[in-house]
């Protein structure tokens, strides 16, 4: 059962001070109706909301919108373990990876029985990121996370000038070629891009951060696709492989031309990908759904469409 | 009155440089009423003479300032490592030297087990020593096809299991479990590498984890430091301060049978505040959990890098041998501010620094500490230090830190090191204890046991002869003379648990620990000074003979 259905784990890395808390919080606050579990290494500065904290039961706090925040406790295997034991598990597990710590590393955990890695999600403060990366003790160390990151979070952009965005961002391509690169407010990223949603939720909306509405529709496009039946295999592959750079994440609920009778599970984060086996369609009708979240210019529907069908 | 007990031997090194030698010491009420000759003792009035040291030779009881208590814990099952080990009941283990003592020793484990169900755990493996070999399941089911084995290795990250354990855990082709290792035709082969694998054998792992929280365990860990001569040790920040088992320590280490102080460092590792200034007052609150035998709320921990051998130490350049280098366990900023949250709160801070980046970092950071916060007397402490170089040993000294040095890579890893993670040079200099001395640093020895056994006279040998397993000279320039290396496993390690006034040297008025020895350290030759018997120890005027030798 557990193989049927495996949690999906992301990974929150980057350096202290990137801006993991905030956009613990923002994910916490904006849950998107899905049961979190959000395992911290510590307390600290995540500031749980008393009045949303349901219940207390020693190092877990349960939320009145269903999700839950736990430290590390002894051990992350065995707090994730404990995690698929509770008679409501989560529906998805967002790991805050220690400041120092390789995020790639962390994701191993994201492989345990019952599990599946849903991203790498890398912060990086777009106004120190840079000069940490030539720190004598810690550069190596920046490099190294941001370079085994899916998904880089350029944070803070609000407190640097275009120019420098667009400076940093360059170098965030050079140092960590394999990352995709959005930007974001105070971790305020779409949730559709930080989760794994359900393909009715994958929409990219707005966000109030402070007093602010960050308007996430200017910075991304996504692309819908529906069909009753079957997609060809092979050209769905072709047209994964050929993705523009700019495709973010995916999904889609799929009936391949070479399995009919069951459904196939699309994940896409980053340039990884699969293709997986879900459930048999039994007595319902086979249809195919994709959807794609991309930053603006990276989605040419037209093109998409026309590989499909 | 409070009776007077005065214990005479052949020869008591009182490691009190003001009377080194005496040949009789009273005690009365636990602690040191007089050091001397029997003569000399007529001055206190009547006393009783206790002649069961006639024989032998007694010296402050061993202190050691970086060990940890959850050996004991592994006790509970068969050992398999390569090197010898003295058991908590006194047996001489000895190491398996091939992979078909391993078989051997774990069959005799397998006869002995009644319930054909039960797992059959052990530990200690080390497969650096069989030449590439590895110990997977094609070796493990030689042991049993029916019955679950588990071995855990040496380096802690590491776990071989059988067939007959991954059928019953369900580990097949199918698992995609990162650290589960495959063969060429993707079947798993029996070795779990990190822990997201190892909890695919998620039962038998905890049936381990609660043995090693057991107070069992810390009732082994204190004969372990008895039967080594050590009557002061330090649990280093590995196990968990909770009110649960700051009792489970209370009940174990305050019972009068328990032949050891125990010194528990604070840490968060297991739980606990993560505000660093929640932290240190949690800590030195714990002081009011302390009594004569057990030490809580003077000391704390922090982790600033991993192991040499593990590759995972940070190094100043040229790093590893090859080229890499290693990794940072916390961040600097979040390290300055625990370091000055526990230094504000009066505790001496005990720091995991392994390469001599991290000395670096440590010392850098000491510095900023202490130019924000003047404290007198802090004895903040470098912990193995292995690779400090004459440099940093002159600033520490000027921070007015100690450095405590793990000598006992020399002997264990000394080999490896010289051809495998730093070379030569390095190798030579590794837990330079010359240097450290003619800088002037205040330095003492630790096993890190389990990494290494406990034990002074094993530390005294490493430092005086610097020898590897192989029989390799490693830099014969930092040997230090026997009378520093006996200081550094006894007062001077005692100075950095805060306790130099109480134990660590033969003088009235101290705890009345001995370290009760068959011969004369200064009369063997130095080869030798690790295979001297212990007789057991004296805690506070009570004898704890080592177990297989008996109550005379």
């Amino acid at each position: 059962m557990a193989k049927a259905h495996p949690i999906p784990v992301t990974v929150l890395g980057g350096y202290l001070g990137a801006g993991k808390t905030s956009l613990l919080n923002h994910l916490l606050r904006h849950n998107a109706g899905r049961r979190l579990a959000v395992i911290v290494n510590d307390f600290g500065s995540i500031n749980i909301d008393v009045a949303l904290v349901e219940s207390q039961e020693g190092d877990t706090f349960s939320l009145a919108n269903g999700c839950i925040c736990c430290t590390l406790g002894d051990d992350l295997a065995m707090t994730m373990t404990a995690l698929l034991k509770r008679t409501a598990p989560p529906e998805q597990i967002i790991i805050e990876a220690s400041g120092v710590a390789d995020p790639v590393r962390i994701a191993h955990y994201g492989t345990m029985p019952g599990y599946r890695l849903d991203a790498i999600v890398v912060l990086a403060d777009a106004e120190t990121v840079r000069q940490r990366s030539q720190d004598r003790y810690i550069g190596a160390t920046v490099h190294h996370q941001l370079l085994g990151a899916e998904l880089i979070v350029m944070n803070k952009v609000d407190l640097v000038s275009p120019a420098t965005c667009q400076a940093v961002r360059q170098w965030l391509g050079i140092v960590a070629p394999g990352a995709r690169i959005v930007e974001a407010v105070c971790g305020a990223i779409p949730l559709a891009l930080l989760l794994d949603l359900s393909l009715d939720r994958m929409a990219v909306t707005t966000d109030v951060v402070g007093d602010r509405l960050v308007d996430h529709r200017s910075s991304y496009e996504t692309w819908s696709f529906a069909k009753d039946g079957s997609l060809d295999g092979a050209r769905l592959r072709a047209l994964v492989e050929q993705l523009p750079e700019g495709i973010l994440r995916g999904k889609g609920i799929l009936t391949l031309s070479d399995a009919p009778t069951t459904r196939t599970i699309f994940q896409l984060v980053g340039r990884r990908w699969s293709l997986k086996q879900g459930e048999p369609w039994d007595d319902a009708l086979p249809s195919s759904q994709v959807v794609l979240i991309g930053l603006p210019g990276s989605i040419d529907a037209a093109a998409f469409e026309q590989a499909l069908q | 009155m409070t009776e007077t007990t005065v214990f005479t031997a052949t020869k008591i090194i009182t490691m009190n440089d003001s009377q080194p030698e005496a040949s009789a010491v009273a005690v009365r009420g636990g602690r040191i009423l007089a050091v001397g000759s029997l003569d000399e003792m007529e001055a206190w009035g009547s006393f009783s003479i206790d002649n069961t040291f006639c024989d032998k030779v007694l010296l402050p009881g061993f202190v050691e300032a970086h060990s940890h208590s959850v050996v004991g814990g592994f006790w509970e099952y068969p050992y398999v490592g390569h090197f010898d080990r003295v058991a908590p009941d006194g047996r001489h283990i000895t190491g398996c030297r091939s992979i078909a003592a391993v078989i051997e020793r774990l069959r005799a484990a397998d006869a002995d087990l009644d319930d054909p169900e039960e797992p059959l755990i052990a530990w200690g493996l080390d497969p650096i020593y069989f030449s590439g070999e590895s110990v997977r399941a094609a070796t493990l089911d030689r042991v049993s096809t029916t019955r679950p084995v588990y071995v855990h290795h040496m380096s802690g990250h590491i776990v071989s299991v059988n067939t007959a354990l991954m059928r019953h855990e369900g580990i097949d082709a199918e698992s995609e479990t990162v650290g589960i290792v495959k063969d060429g035709s993707g079947q798993p082969v029996g070795e779990l590498q990190g822990m997201p694998a190892i909890m695919s054998v998620r039962s038998v792992f905890e049936r381990l984890w609660s043995s090693l929280n057991a107070s069992t365990a810390k009732w082994r860990f204190g004969h372990i430091a008895r039967n080594a001569g050590v009557t002061t040790a330090s649990e280093l920040g590995a196990a968990a301060v909770t009110p649960e088992a700051i009792r489970q320590w209370q009940l174990v280490v305050n019972d009068p049978a328990f032949p050891a102080r125990i010194v528990i460092a604070y840490s968060n590792r297991f739980g606990g505040p993560s505000d660093p200034a929640q932290m240190a007052a949690q800590a030195a609150r714990l002081a009011e959990h302390s009594s004569d035998k057990l030490r809580l709320g003077t000391i704390a921990k922090i982790w600033l890098d991993g192991s040499i051998q593990g590759f995972t130490a940070r190094l100043r350049w040229p790093y590893y041998l090859n080229g890499t280098n290693g990794l940072w366990y916390i961040a600097p900023e979040r390290f300055r501010e625990e370091l000055l949250a526990y230094h504000n709160a009066g505790l001496t801070v005990h720091v995991h620094a392994n390469g001599d980046e991290a000395t670096d970092l440590l010392l850098d950071t000491v510095e900023q500490v202490l130019l924000a916060s003047p404290r007198p007397d802090h004895r903040h402490t470098a912990q193995h230090n292995q690779l400090a170089s004459a440099d940093q040993f002159r600033r520490m000294a000027r921070l007015g830190m100690s450095a405590n040095m793990f000598i006992n890579h020399i002997y264990y890893w000394g080999d490896q090191h010289l051809t495998e993670t730093v070379g030569p040079e390095r190798a030579d200099r590794m837990n330079a204890l010359a240097t450290a001395k003619r800088t002037g640093v205040q330095f003492s020895m630790h096993s890190d046991e389990m990494v290494t056994p406990l034990g002074g006279l094993m530390l005294v040998w490493s430092a005086v002869n610097r020898v590897t397993a192989t029989g390799q000279v490693l830099g014969k320039q930092e040997r230090i003379s026997l009378h520093d290396a006996l200081r550094a496993v006894t007062v001077d390690a005692a100075y950095q648990l805060k306790m130099d006034h109480e134990v660590g040297t033969i003088e009235c008025g101290k705890w009345a620990d001995f370290a009760v020895l068959e011969a004369d350290p200064f009369a063997v030759d130095a080869m030798a000074l690790k295979d001297i018997p212990v007789w057991g120890v004296v805690l506070a005027g009570k004898l704890h003979p080592a177990d297989g030798r008996g109550r005379e």
